[in-house]
């Protein structure tokens, strides 16, 4: 049986990006090829959301992983790119390959901006803002996506693990009862399948139901977007929330910006 | 990778260095040609994004001069399989990229670039 999920908290002398280097990106390198030996089936909704994209467009996968989202959609190959970007060499070095073919992968940190402003047509943050150790962060996270996709047609969806938990899942969430409406830090233990007594500790902040949502809606404002349907007088810039869902264990949002 | 496609993307993103901060410029590469499936649809959807300049100058430091200077109004398909070679079939394996601006580098190896920076320079 798997360990327990265990509550944390980040210490508020620590810096979260020291933080999140101990307990996030050190695990992830240690543990890549086991990981990513367990992350090969794209989730529905995410394969939905590539299938609908237009042949021709360019996109940043924002904390990739082993890749598996760039192969797709698998009936268009090569008819738009997906770029990968993760923090973990050890992982890139999969994903570079993923699906047997050659993927454009980087190196980079997603509170990084290393690319010309608003140039993709789409980006997913996939399972990955969630190992982002304060809310800060991960509302610079979302505004980083928002920022990366064109003003007038921008497509972005984010996936995040959440508190609330499917009647499959192995996890048990402790809650802490001072912590309603704002989610939970937590510690996931991974157990490394060739040495059981191997046991990684990574840091999440599983959202609460709204959270994700609440975050992409200040997010947007914050960069002077407004957060609706597209507005019926000119000039105006905004996001608008096209899925707001929770999906097996996971919350999600796909974002839409849009130009008058 | 770093294939000109990305290259065309990426921008130096050190804190304060907004300006003159693309194309960054290959230092000290190497490279290998392999092939890739060709596709039109692809390319022409692309083909507005493209910062045309940094693509012909960023092919010409690759040792490819095949494009030319100005992107041609005509794009039939001996031209989309020029462009198609050098965005998609020119991989950088081994190098730097220098922001021409603060002269920032970012290394490449194996094929893939570091943009990682230092906590006091993320902006």
């Amino acid at each position: 049986m798997a360990p327990p999920v265990t509550a944390t908290s980040v210490p508020s002398s620590e810096l979260p990006a020291a933080y999140e280097a101990a307990h996030v990106h050190e695990i992830y390198e240690h543990i890549a090829h086991h990981f990513s030996s367990t992350r090969y089936k794209p989730w529905p909704i995410i394969a939905a959301f590539l299938s609908s994209l237009e042949d021709g467009w360019i996109g940043l996968d924002s904390g990739t992983g082993n890749g598996k989202y760039l192969p797709l959609p698998v009936d268009r190959p090569g008819r738009l790119w997906t770029i990968g970007l993760d923090r973990s060499r050890n992982l890139l070095q999969i994903a570079k390959t993923a699906g047997e073919a050659e993927r454009e992968v980087v190196w980079g940190d997603v509170l990084g901006y290393a690319w010309r402003h608003e140039i993709f047509d789409y980006a997913i943050s996939i399972a990955t803002i969630h190992h982002l150790a304060t809310p800060e962060r991960r509302k610079l996270a979302v505004k980083r996506l928002l920022s990366a996709v064109a003003p007038d047609h921008g497509r972005v969806l984010i996936y995040v693990w959440a508190v609330r938990q499917d009647e499959h899942s192995k996890r048990d969430i402790p809650t802490d009862p001072a912590s309603t409406g704002s989610g939970q830090d937590v510690f996931v233990p991974w157990v490394m399948s060739d040495d059981k007594t191997q046991v990684f500790n990574r840091y999440y902040h599983m959202f609460e139901d709204g959270e994700l949502a609440s975050l992409a809606t200040v997010a947007a404002e914050e960069l002077g977007l407004i957060v609706g349907p597209p507005a019926d007088a000119a000039s105006l810039k905004g996001v608008e929330i096209r899925q707001n869902g929770w999906e097996r264990s996971n919350h999600y949002v796909e974002l839409r910006r849009w130009q008058t | 990778m770093v294939r000109l496609i990305t290259h065309n993307l990426l921008a130096c993103h050190v804190k304060g260095c907004t300006s003159n901060n693309f194309p960054l410029e290959f230092k000290d590469v190497q490279v290998v040609l392999r092939d890739s499936e060709f596709n039109p649809d692809f390319l022409r959807g692309f083909i507005p994004k493209i910062e045309w300049p940094a693509l012909t100058g960023a092919a010409r430091q690759l040792g490819d001069t095949s494009l030319p200077d100005q992107l041609p109004e005509m794009q039939d398909d001996d031209f989309l399989k020029v462009l198609h070679h050098v965005l998609l079939e020119i991989h950088v394996e081994e190098g730097t990229m220098i922001c021409p601006n603060c002269k920032h580098n970012y290394p490449i190896s194996n094929g893939i670039p570091n943009m990682l920076l230092a906590e006091h320079e993320i902006g």
